[in-house]
């Protein structure tokens, strides 16, 4: 699956291929932004949609101006912040899922695969258990991920290299070290307490999402996005074979690594101040996929638009669907899972060429 | 010299013929003829909550509770700690922030190491205790009860949720320590405070009736309940109030939005959480523009010898509590004094006003509305 470049193209075929690339940029622009608007407009609590509008035009004249109606803190201080955090973290997701199924060559590995989101989700266990709430347990969960990334490295590492399917393997293990001992906090957990809270966290929701969260969050999401994509050109040759990618003057260890530890700073910004939320970052990437290609330079940013709506979409409906919160893990499988059968299917059917 | 049948062509001890029920049924029939009178004076049969019989040779002596609240109600029940040898570790954290830690400083020592906090019996722990019965819930599935029957335990299983549920399994934890007479006195003072805010609280008009919100958590996700068999719901409605989360269906998360919508008259915080307090609400954008919060109407219910959220042995100070906060001027309990009859009948003990002030949180939430009335005088 290597990606054809433009300049390999003949320049009829080029023209078409931009022109086309364009309208699917424009369109996926368009249902980010109905999706952003339509879901500050609607919530449990009522407020007209004009109204909502209004009241985001005057927050964005006049940021700092003192909200006293209970409308005015619903859309600027409950919704807006939830919307934003939504979008980033699914655009990360999807941009790490996207990076991640090209440095391993298979549209089927999702960042879970690096042990980042279940080491985060023990940090975050543990800290609920031991009655830490806010910063210091965000904290704890990002360092938690970024622990469970590096024993991966540590684990990997054989005479100084480490095959793809060593990492894979070894992010297996970390994975299921780390969730088991999530099972033993669970067990242990005050069953009137903490263990709801666990559970709930461990589902994933944006429920919790403030302006300070999101500003927590955004850095670590908005430049691992960046540094990714500043990569772009460079996970187009991790994608190619090993031999061909060396002999093309990639250090393909060091550059592997390079995006694993972006990938473990978006996903750790993500999961600290929302739960572990799966299937995005394998599921996106591939629509993404569909839509654009599998050159890098369109499929990041085509990934992380399409993420970012969905993610809106999929929160937007957790919180307004029922009075009772849905957490957002419960949605992404049912909306995951299938497509990734699908997926999967086609895969086969393309291999075994029937 | 062991007397021999022969079957076929081997000889076989009759010894062997003699299986183990066998000799235990004829030992309990030459007890029988032995010690009749004495035996059957103090066998103890009843029906528990999961329809089994149980049965106890006599007056249980050492107790374990595996639920939550029934291990304080051992103690009430039986007035000390003598006869509770293990209970939940979630129970002993009640103990150990509330004030039973401070009547019965001893019951710090009662193992929790008989179970996990989620009710999975650790079987050999609780066999070491050797207790004569396990009280373990009967609706949770037959998970955390089969272990506690193979190793050979008296079990006795009870129901979650109601007032009858609660005076029933009460009544049968009395009988099964030996206790009966304690219990009498109790269900009757239940039934009073029950009736006398159940009359009143009829006089109310609906439309006086205060929306109350319980958040059963609050810190890391939030969550309310259902009125369909909710105890808190139950108790609410009790003392005049309108549960405002009525539309969910069990106890789910919620997201603050939807409490503004609600917006709730009166907020109960659940006792569960030791960080959490009032002003949990009042510094959060949202929820202090609710009703509640601007009428001051924010309170976090109290912890005394248990928790006053769930049922126990303390509810109808719950309810009293509950009633004077809904309709301060229909009710007019004096919860002080109450609290002092109760404890000195529940626990012996005669408590002193910092002992209250500390059980109703009046240093952290006593600027609260209609707080005022459970100062001391």
């Amino acid at each position: 699956m290597a990606p054809m470049t433009h300049e390999e193209m003949a320049p009829a075929a080029r023209r078409i291929h931009l022109a086309r690339q364009t309208l699917v940029f424009t369109l996926l622009l368009a249902l980010l932004v109905v999706a952003f608007t339509v879901s500050l407009c609607v919530g449990r609590f009522s407020v007209p949609a004009g109204r909502a509008l209004e009241l985001i035009w005057q927050g964005i004249s006049d940021p700092s101006r003192e909200l006293a109606g209970i409308d005015e803190r619903i859309v600027l201080l409950v919704r807006a912040p939830r919307v934003v955090l939504a979008a980033l973290a699914g655009a990360g997701l999807a941009i790490s899922g996207a990076g991640l199924q090209g440095v391993f060559r298979n549209p089927l590995v999702s960042p879970d695969i690096l042990g980042i989101s279940q080491g985060a989700a023990f940090g975050g266990a543990l800290a609920i258990m031991l009655g830490i709430w806010g910063f210091p347990l965000i904290a704890m969960v990002f360092l938690c991920g970024m622990a469970a990334v590096i024993l991966v490295g540590l684990l990997s590492r054989i005479n100084g290299r480490s095959e793809t399917v060593t990492v894979i393997l070894s992010g297996l293990v970390i994975s299921s070290m780390f969730s088991a001992v999530v099972s033993l906090l669970q067990f242990i957990a005050d069953p009137n307490t903490s263990l709801p809270a666990i559970v709930y966290w461990l589902m994933g929701s944006f429920a919790t999402a403030t302006w300070e969260r999101t500003l927590v969050a955004a850095p670590g999401l908005i430049l691992g996005s960046c540094f990714l994509w500043m990569l772009r050109f460079r996970l187009n040759i991790l994608s190619l074979d090993e031999a061909e990618a060396r002999s093309l003057g990639a250090n393909t260890i060091r550059e592997r690594w390079l995006v694993f530890c972006l990938i473990a700073v978006i996903v750790g910004s993500q999961v600290a101040v929302s739960g572990i939320i799966g299937w995005i970052g394998i599921v996106i990437p591939h629509a993404a996929r569909l839509l654009v290609g599998h050159d890098h330079r369109a499929l990041l940013p085509a990934a992380a638009i399409l993420g970012a709506g969905f993610m809106v979409c999929i929160d937007t409906l957790a919180r307004t669907a029922t009075a009772a919160e849905i957490p957002l893990g419960v949605i992404t499988a049912l909306v995951g899972a299938p497509i990734f059968a699908a997926l999967l299917r086609h895969h086969y059917r393309e291999r075994t060429g029937s | 010299m062991a007397l021999i049948v022969i079957r076929g062509d081997t000889m076989v001890p009759l010894s062997l013929f003699i299986t183990t029920a066998l000799r235990r049924r004829m030992a309990a029939a030459l007890a029988a003829v032995l010690f009749a009178p004495a035996a059957f004076a103090e066998e103890i049969v009843f029906k528990d909550q999961g329809n089994r019989e149980v049965r106890l040779a006599k007056a249980a002596e050492r107790v374990v509770s595996i639920v939550i609240p029934m291990a304080s109600t051992v103690i009430a029940l039986d007035g000390s700690t003598r006869k509770l040898i293990g209970m939940n570790p979630t129970a002993k954290s009640a103990v150990v922030e509330g004030i039973l830690g401070k009547i019965f400083p001893e019951a710090k020592d009662i193992p929790s190491d008989v179970t996990a906090p989620n009710f999975v019996p650790n079987v050999e722990a609780l066999t070491a205790a050797n207790p004569d019965l396990v009280i373990q819930w009967g609706d949770r599935g037959a998970d955390i009860v089969a272990p506690i029957t193979n190793a050979g335990l008296t079990t006795m299983l009870i129901l979650y949720g109601t007032e009858e549920l609660t005076r029933d399994y009460m009544t049968m934890a009395a009988k099964a320590i030996g206790k009966p007479e304690r219990i009498g006195e109790l269900v009757e003072w239940r039934d009073r405070v029950q009736k006398d805010i159940q009359a009143k609280a009829t006089a109310i008009p609906d439309d006086k009736k205060p929306s109350v919100l319980y958040l059963g958590r609050a810190l890391s996700d939030i969550s309310a309940s259902g009125t369909k068999s909710n105890y808190n719901a139950w108790s609410i409605q009790l003392a005049g109030g309108r549960n405002a989360s009525e539309e969910l269906n069990g106890t789910v998360s919620v997201n603050k939005e939807q409490i503004a919508a609600w917006n709730p008259d009166v907020i109960f915080l659940n006792a569960f959480e030791a960080k959490l307090n009032v002003d949990w609400v009042y510094n959060d954008p949202i929820l202090s523009l609710t009703n509640a919060a601007k009428s001051k109407r924010v309170y976090k219910m109290p912890l005394g010898g248990y928790r006053w959220d769930p049922p126990s042995q303390e509810s109808p100070l719950s309810w009293m509590w509950t009633a004077n906060l809904l309709h301060p001027e229909v009710f007019k309990y004096d919860l002080r004094t109450e609290m002092k009859t109760a404890y000195k009948t529940l626990y012996n003990y005669d408590l002193a006003d910092s002992d209250i002030d500390n059980i109703l949180w009046l240093k952290e939430q006593g600027a609260a509305a209609d707080y005022a009335q459970f100062e001391a005088k």
